[in-house]
């Protein structure tokens, strides 16, 4: 060999060492320093914080950003899925863009390639638009009601409280099923931030802990991060991956449906149906009278959820939004059947279906069970008339 | 200099004698031993990456390939006409047929997936392993080429290509375009209309980012080229990476990979036409270009500079 | 700096050394096959030297060597004294046959590997071009496609790409090879004359003949291995000349030759051998004659290369390979 070959290869290591360092530079700088670059909060004052911040501002802050949405619940591959279908989120990662101005000056584009839908709300206006079907979708908004500023942040306005009462009501409603701590090192979107970690106690739940990064200097949700048992890396997680606190530019929140678009027109109360049931698994929520025959055995984390299962023939039809293809909720729907394991026991049989997350049991006597719980948990509910 | 021909040489105790040997009159000054004269090696540097120019812009299979790619946005241009004259389509058929600069990002957009990367694989793929094949390698580094100063002109020569084949297909697709669809202020994706000239603009953009996309895949390939004499079979590697690279990034279980793919970050250029402009996706992805560029290309050196030429 | 202003093919101004020194210059390829064992040439200036050896004796992998494209696994070179990047552009080479690029003429072939050495100058590159393809008398398929050359004008076209610029030495890697009878003797007057100003020839050959009519000095190479190097003249000193006479009395001359001194007499049916030694044929024969021995034929068979090499080697140098 020539002379230098180390030399020569150690060019090539030093370039992919360097590379790599770059791209896990901010996971490995935070825990190697360890650092706290955040003064210590105990559970409680980080809640209280969080809502004083919220209230002094009169709302949350100016932002812009990115937000990823990364699933991997352990489905079986889906098959090949447009983008904004609901379904795909079940697996993937997703990227939308927010920006956010005030209450009622909002922009959310989900960018996709060569394709874009956008969500712009100012003052009592509102337009969709979607660059596929090159249509504009115009929406009313009646008087009253209020749009949620931002996907992943849902903020708690109890104004009738102080910010600690409030925080240690809270608290002391969840301490009852979780064992809650706070760590001061986490780091989302390069910004130094807190984190709350909620450890379910119940023994039975899939959940190991959900951890939610609150930005160290305004408070704002950053990260929420589901970590099933026995697994590294977060099943669910939505979070910002760029962030800025400042006012957006204005022409965001302009839209002028440009010419030759459709333009249609919709009411806010058509758009927004209640999608209160929605969790991640808000696919089996059925009609209103499914709703009726819900109910829930145990409490806290192991809850477990049982209906009447509904007529699998037509709920892909009847796929929640209206938006999802119906075919692709078939192909998901027959996808999970398929790797669903036949159970039996004293209770019956029936099949049971294992993701990361969320355990569902189809009882061959008609019976739908879905939990955040181990298979067998499900099975002894399932027992438990 | 070339003033001193005929001299005489002294040398002591001897009586000087004019020198008779026909080649001692065309005898110009000693040159220091060794040395190639500091000033022209880089004027040497740059003919040696014209000639390089020249022979890959002159070689009829890659003109063949480069007019392949400047027929397709014809094509696509006219097959769209004839759908969207009989029919309500959505999404890039409207779009395209709304505006004369839109078939320049559909283009871009169907070409960069597999038949651009081909083209810059074929240039950039034989880059080492062609002349080894047939045998010229040894003797342009008998020249002496020298192997890093041949490597970096093998390099930038398939740079030169790479944005060449992004410009042959813009523009073949905006002539295209001007002609047969109608001119007017574009829609971006995010539904805001621009100007022209500003259309023009976000089209010089995209084929910026496109070419050094194409310009990352060069480097990979040459890497490969540096380890083959049969350059099909580095030209073959090269699209067997970009083909798994696809793949991965179908599917949602390698999500988390799809930001350090090359075919994933070649589609970014849809960034231009959002808006405002997305700056840091486009951004991330040239970064993501430059990674593969310094990895493949230190690969190529070390393998290139240390190689045994036995072809 | 004009150096391509000068003679193209005249012989450069001289960097001091010989213009070849290798010393235990080994290579051994991945297989582990040793291709040249501690090879210690030295190749004097102004020589036509000859480097001789059977095919697959490492001939090709040392020249390899000398120019950098093969890096020895032990052991160092020096070119004309000087580091190999700075003796490069002073030396023309012709390695394993010709190579160039199929869909070029051979004109731009040669202005291609011309553009490739950093101190030739693109301003005089036609006249050099021009002038290197008259010289192997190319000058009229000059724009013809190199797809469409024959064999000859192939290695013809090779060796004009070793003469483009001023060379201190060229080394010619079996430059006859695949050539006619006519190619042949064009090619070896063509390095006589190359030779003739000054330049010094290191042109590799598996044949005997070739080498002791070319060159002044030779190296034979076997398996690798260097057997002898030198002079033709001090190579074949190392074995006599003999005298050998046709004759219809074989007894009578052996006689003769022995009471005349001559060592190692053999005879045969029609003819009689000895060592001449210091003997001048002509008192041979007049012995020959006087003692009424009838001399169809007197020869005298100077000791060749081949019998240099087998002599050396205890083989045949199987010219066939
Ligand atoms: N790239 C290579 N890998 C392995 N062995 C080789 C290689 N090149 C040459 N050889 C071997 O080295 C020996 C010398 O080859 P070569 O130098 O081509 O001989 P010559 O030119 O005298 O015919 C041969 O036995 C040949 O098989
Ligand atoms: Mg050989």
């Amino acid at each position: 060999m020539r002379k230098g070959t180390f030399v020569r290869w150690g060019v090539p290591i030093a370039a992919a060492a360097v590379i790599g360092a770059a791209i896990g530079a901010g996971p490995v700088v935070a825990a190697v320093s360890g650092d706290p670059a955040l003064p210590e909060r105990s559970a409680q004052q980080l809640l209280a914080d969080a809502v004083a911040a919220v209230e002094r501002t009169d709302g949350p802050l100016p932002m812009s950003g990115t937000v990823r949405q990364t699933a991997s619940l352990g489905l079986p591959a889906l098959p090949q899925m447009g983008g904004e279908s609901p379904l795909a989120l079940l697996s993937g990662s997703h990227e939308v863009k927010v920006w956010y101005g005030a209450q009622d000056r909002l922009r959310v584009a989900m960018p996709t390639h060569m394709n874009e839908t956008n969500l712009i709300v100012n003052g009592d206006e509102a337009w969709y638009w979607d660059s596929d079907g090159n249509t504009a979708t115009k929406i009313k908004i009646k008087a009253g009601a209020g749009w949620a500023h931002e996907p992943a942040t849902p903020a708690p306005t109890p104004s009738d409280l102080t910010p600690q009462a409030a925080a240690a009501k809270v608290l002391a409603k969840a301490e009852e099923h979780t064992a809650i701590g706070v760590t001061n090192t986490a780091e989302v979107a390069g910004r130094p931030a807190y984190q709350l970690v909620l450890r379910p106690k119940a023994e039975a739940s899939l959940v190991q802990e959900v951890r939610l990064a609150l930005d160290g200097e305004t408070y704002v949700p950053l990260r929420v991060q589901v970590y099933a048992k026995g697994s590294a890396e977060p099943a669910f997680e939505v979070g910002f991956t760029q962030v800025t606190f400042t006012p957006p530019a204005e022409e965001n929140f302009v839209f002028t449906p440009p010419a030759g678009a459709k333009v249609e027109e919709q009411t806010l109360g058509e758009v927004i149906s209640d999608g209160k049931a929605g969790e991640h698994t808000g696919e089996h929520t059925g009609d209103a009278k499914a709703a009726k025959d819900l109910k829930v055995v145990g409490e806290g984390w192991s809850g477990v959820v049982v209906a009447p299962m509904p007529d699998l023939g037509s709920l892909p039809a009847e796929a929640p939004g209206g938006q999802g293809d119906p075919a692709e909720a078939k192909a998901l729907l027959d996808n999970v059947l398929k790797s669903a394991t036949p159970v039996s026991g004293t209770w019956g049989s029936g099949k049971l279906i294992t993701t990361k997350l969320v355990t569902v049991l189809l009882t061959d006597d008609g019976r739908l069970l879905a939990g955040a719980v181990t298979p067998e948990e499900i099975v002894r509910v399932a027992g438990t008339r | 200099m070339s003033t001193a021909e005929t001299r005489t040489r002294t040398t002591p105790g001897l009586v000087p004698v004019p020198e008779t040997s026909r080649a001692t009159e065309r005898r110009p000054p000693e040159p220091p031993a060794g040395a190639v004269p500091p000033r022209r090696s880089s004027s040497a540097f740059w003919r040696l990456l014209g000639s390089e120019l020249g022979l890959t812009f002159r070689r009829p299979r890659n003109l063949v390939m480069l007019g392949v790619l400047a027929g397709v946005p014809v094509v696509m241009g006219v097959a769209l006409r004839l759908v969207a004259a009989d029919a309500e389509l959505g999404g890039i058929v409207t779009s395209v047929a709304g505006n004369s600069l839109m078939l320049t990002f559909a283009s871009l957009s169907f070409l960069v997936v597999l038949l651009m990367p081909v083209a810059v694989a074929m240039v950039a793929g034989d880059a080492i392993a062609g002349e080894a094949g047939t045998g010229t390698l040894r003797y342009l580094l008998a020249a002496p080429a020298g192997r890093t100063r041949l490597l970096a002109v093998k390099y930038l020569n398939a740079v030169v290509f790479s944005f060449a084949v992004t410009a042959v297909v813009a523009l073949s697709a905006l002539v295209t375009g001007l002609i047969m669809f109608p001119v007017g202020p574009v829609t971006l994706l995010s539904g805001t209309t621009v100007p022209v000239a500003e259309g023009l603009l976000r089209i010089l953009i995209s084929v910026g980012y496109v070419g050094a996309g194409m310009a990352a895949l060069a480097a990979v390939a040459l890497a490969l080229s540096t380890f083959t004499e049969v350059s099909i079979g580095a030209v073959a590697g090269t699209m067997v990476i970009v083909i798994v690279s696809q793949v991965l990034r179908a599917i949602p279980q390698f999500d988390g990979l799809a930001d350090y793919l090359l075919p994933a970050r070649w589609t970014g250029f849809d960034g231009a036409l959002r808006s405002p402009i997305d700056t840091g996706a486009m951004a991330e992805g040239l970064l993501t270009f430059g990674a593969y560029i310094v990895l493949s290309g230190s690969v190529a050196w070390a393998r290139f500079s240390g190689k045994d030429i036995t072809s | 700096m004009t150096r391509e202003a000068g003679a193209p093919f005249g012989a450069a101004p001289p960097s001091a050394g010989a213009a070849i020194v290798t010393r235990g210059l080994t290579k051994r390829f991945r297989g582990g096959q040793v291709a040249v064992d501690s090879l210690d040439l030295d190749v004097p200036r102004g020589s036509v030297y000859g480097f001789l050896g059977p095919n697959g004796s490492g001939k090709t992998t040392t020249i390899r060597m000398l120019l950098g494209l093969v890096a020895p696994t032990a052991g160092e070179h020096t070119l004309l004294g000087l580091p190999l990047a700075g003796a490069l552009p002073r030396v023309g080479a012709l390695v394993e046959g010709p190579a160039f690029y199929p869909y070029l003429s051979g004109e731009a072939n040669l202005r291609r590997f011309d553009a490739a050495d950093p101190t030739a100058s693109g301003a005089t590159v036609r006249r050099r071009v021009g002038e290197a393809l008259d010289r192997v008398g190319l000058g009229a398929a000059a724009g013809k496609r190199y797809r469409n050359y024959s064999l000859g004008m192939r290695q013809r076209l090779a060796i004009a790409a070793a003469l483009l610029g001023p060379r201190e030495l060229l080394v010619l890697d079996e430059p006859t090879n695949g050539l006619d009878p006519q190619g042949t003797r064009e090619v070896r007057a063509l390095v006589k004359e190359i030779a003739a100003d000054g330049t010094t020839v290191f042109v590799s050959s598996h044949l005997l003949a070739e080498v002791e009519q070319m060159c002044t000095h030779a190296a034979i190479m076997s398996t690798g291995r260097l057997v002898a190097q030198g002079t033709i003249a001090s190579l074949s000193g190392g074995q006599v000349s003999r005298v050998r006479i046709e004759t219809p009395d074989p007894a009578g001359a052996a006689r003769v030759l022995a009471a005349l001194g001559l060592a190692d007499v053999r005879a045969t049916d029609a003819e009689v051998t000895a060592e001449l030694g210091g003997h001048a044929p002509e008192r041979v024969n007049a012995a020959l004659v006087g003692e009424g021995v009838a001399v169809r034929g007197l020869s005298v068979v100077r000791p060749s290369l081949e019998d240099v090499f087998v002599g050396l080697t205890g083989e045949g140098f199987d010219v066939d390979g």
